[in-house]
């Protein structure tokens, strides 16, 4: 579903020289932050982990886009970004909501968070695919449901990659959000740290600062989600099933990709408090 | 590697609308900071024009980028926009303790670095291999900083981060300075990032398709701009004094007007050039 009907980018393989530069980006980042404020390397490792969470979880949403609002296609009627962006940003919020009680509370809530809203996503889209437009789910990728058994080839109309939503996309869409929400969360929260820690003696108070700390690491974990999930989603090009789609063996160059991003954004985020 | 497919002939070359958008930018981000020289409040539109002249430059980097079939819709490129764009204004903003001359330039130069890295990861290291993507996607992380930095700034008429952590409220009469009701504290940015978001992943992602023109997806950018500028008018009456959030409301709504009502013009022109059901016009490619 290119925007203007031309061929989709985004060959196969690992560009090797390019992915020992991404490489090269983090072990840079990551020398940075030990230099200039060693108490912050913890969290940048934690940073760097949850992007590469975020673009991992991301490969196993069954991501339809337009083909699959017209029931030509399997998966959710829309982009990789735009779903990412939504179970992330829920399990952001749980996970944020539990901060509090520490680290692995808080990791759970984002996860159960964002599993939660794509549980929920999957089930209403396969309501409205079945009762609505009146399509089994039939995947166009394989012939069997991996999990159930369930065979696909009979249920699959002539001229479509298949329709709906079969029970393995389901399952991935519950694992990508869980995924997606864990490592949206573990960005806040190490950078919750950073600034709850660094803020008060910037500034010479503790007056507020708690808001302070919650507001900047939100807003920052919000742009290094967006950030990740899209280079997830120009990984994937389009559409995928989920974890038995041929396109899921791509996600190795996603989290050298997103771990690199995360690093630059992260290093940038850490070193606010410093200059 | 992909093929390239024109969008809309004729228009306006990319690199002067580059031109014109930073250049246009950066003089009224400047002209914002004049607040501060002449401790008035006034000025702080100019920051929304600055974001409008940023997303109408940066509408045009997306069709560039989009021109090349990324594979998952325009929205995304809005998006990568805005959230390496929130990371590169925020740490702009703290330059200003060298110098608060150096947040808008500043903000300008860190974004490139963060957009040329994250561009060249999805070119390369995704192989997606589109010749402009390095360049389109530095472009649009500068826009996006922009966009932040200037509706930021028409907010709450600064854009110096010492400035935006600390805002006022009045305690029995007293002014006492709060750091929850600041710009930051109060996470006014997540509204100014969804705004500038919307801004910029709407127009070409509505004009777009087979008679998409220039000037009409141009307009549509104008009109996206100015209505987000006109909800943060609304906005900056919590840290602003009435003048000029007055002043503010009233220039966003007269532009905003004045951009709807061209934009349906043209879309009236664009609609009546397709009266008769022709075949769909190939403008190029395979």
């Amino acid at each position: 579903m290119s925007a203007l009907g031309g061929g989709a980018a985004g060959g196969e393989g690992i560009n090797p020289t390019a992915s020992l530069i991404a490489l090269v980006i983090v072990l840079v980042a990551v020398a940075v932050v030990f230099v200039v404020y060693p108490a912050a390397l913890v969290p940048l490792i934690g940073v760097i982990i949850g992007g590469v969470l975020i673009s991992f979880g991301v490969h196993f949403v069954p991501v339809g886009g337009a083909p699959a609002a017209m029931g030509q296609a399997p998966g959710i009627a829309t982009g990789v970004a735009m779903l990412a962006a939504g179970g992330g940003l829920a399990g952001l919020f749980g996970g944020a909501w539990a901060a509090e009680f520490g680290i692995a509370i808080s990791l759970a809530a984002g996860a159960i968070g964002g599993g939660l809203l794509m549980a929920i996503t999957c089930l209403m889209v396969n309501v409205v695919y079945v009762y609505a437009m009146g399509i089994p789910a039939a995947s166009g990728k394989v012939d069997k449901d991996p999990i159930t058994g369930d065979t696909f080839p009979a249920y699959k109309s002539q001229g479509t990659e298949g329709h709906g939503l079969p029970f393995i996309s389901y399952v991935g869409g519950v694992l990508g959000g869980l995924f997606g929400g864990m490592g949206g969360t573990l960005i806040y929260y190490e950078l919750l740290q950073v600034y709850e820690e660094a803020l008060p003696s910037f500034l010479g108070t503790t007056e507020g600062m708690t808001t302070l700390a919650v507001s900047l690491a939100g807003i920052f974990a919000v742009g290094m989600f967006l950030v990740a999930a899209v280079l997830t989603a120009y990984n994937i090009t389009g559409t995928i099933e989920g974890p038995h789609d041929p396109k899921f063996k791509r996600w190795p160059r996603a989290v050298i990709g997103s771990s690199a991003a995360s690093a630059v954004c992260g290093l940038f985020a850490i070193l606010l408090v410093v200059i | 590697m992909s093929v390239k497919i024109e969008a809309s002939e004729g228009g306006m070359p990319h690199d002067t609308m580059l031109g014109i958008g930073v250049v246009g930018a950066l003089v009224c981000l400047y002209i914002v900071y004049l607040n501060s020289l002449m401790s008035t409040e006034v000025f702080a539109f100019f920051g929304g024009l600055a974001a409008v002249i940023a997303l109408w430059w940066g509408t045009d980097s997306i069709k560039t980028l989009c021109s090349y079939g990324l594979g998952t819709g325009v929205p995304s490129a809005g998006m990568i926009s805005l959230g390496s764009g929130v990371i590169a204004f925020l740490f702009a903003s703290k330059l200003a303790g060298i110098s608060p001359l150096l947040v808008p330039i500043g903000c300008i130069f860190i974004a490139a670095i963060i957009g040329a890295i994250l561009g060249f990861i999805s070119d390369k290291v995704l192989n997606m291999n589109i010749p402009v993507m390095t360049r389109m996607i530095a472009e649009l992380t500068i826009v996006g900083s922009l966009t932040m930095l200037g509706f930021t700034a028409m907010v709450s008429g600064s854009f110096i981060f010492t400035d935006l952590i600390a805002g006022s409220v009045s305690f029995l009469g007293m002014e006492v300075t709060s750091y929850a009701a600041s710009v930051i504290g109060g996470c006014v940015l997540a509204t100014i990032f969804m705004l500038g978001a919307i801004a910029i992943q709407h127009p070409f992602n509505a004009c777009l398709g087979p008679n998409e023109s220039w000037d009409r997806t141009q307009m549509c950018a104008l009109e996206c701009g100015f209505l987000s500028m006109l909800v943060v008018a609304i906005m900056s009456v919590a840290f602003l004094s009435l003048f000029a959030v007055v002043i503010s409301f009233a220039i966003s709504v007269i532009l905003w007007g004045w951009s709807y009502s061209e934009y349906i013009k043209l879309s009236k022109r664009d609609a009546f050039a397709w009266l008769d059901s022709k075949p769909i016009r190939e403008v190029g490619g395979e």
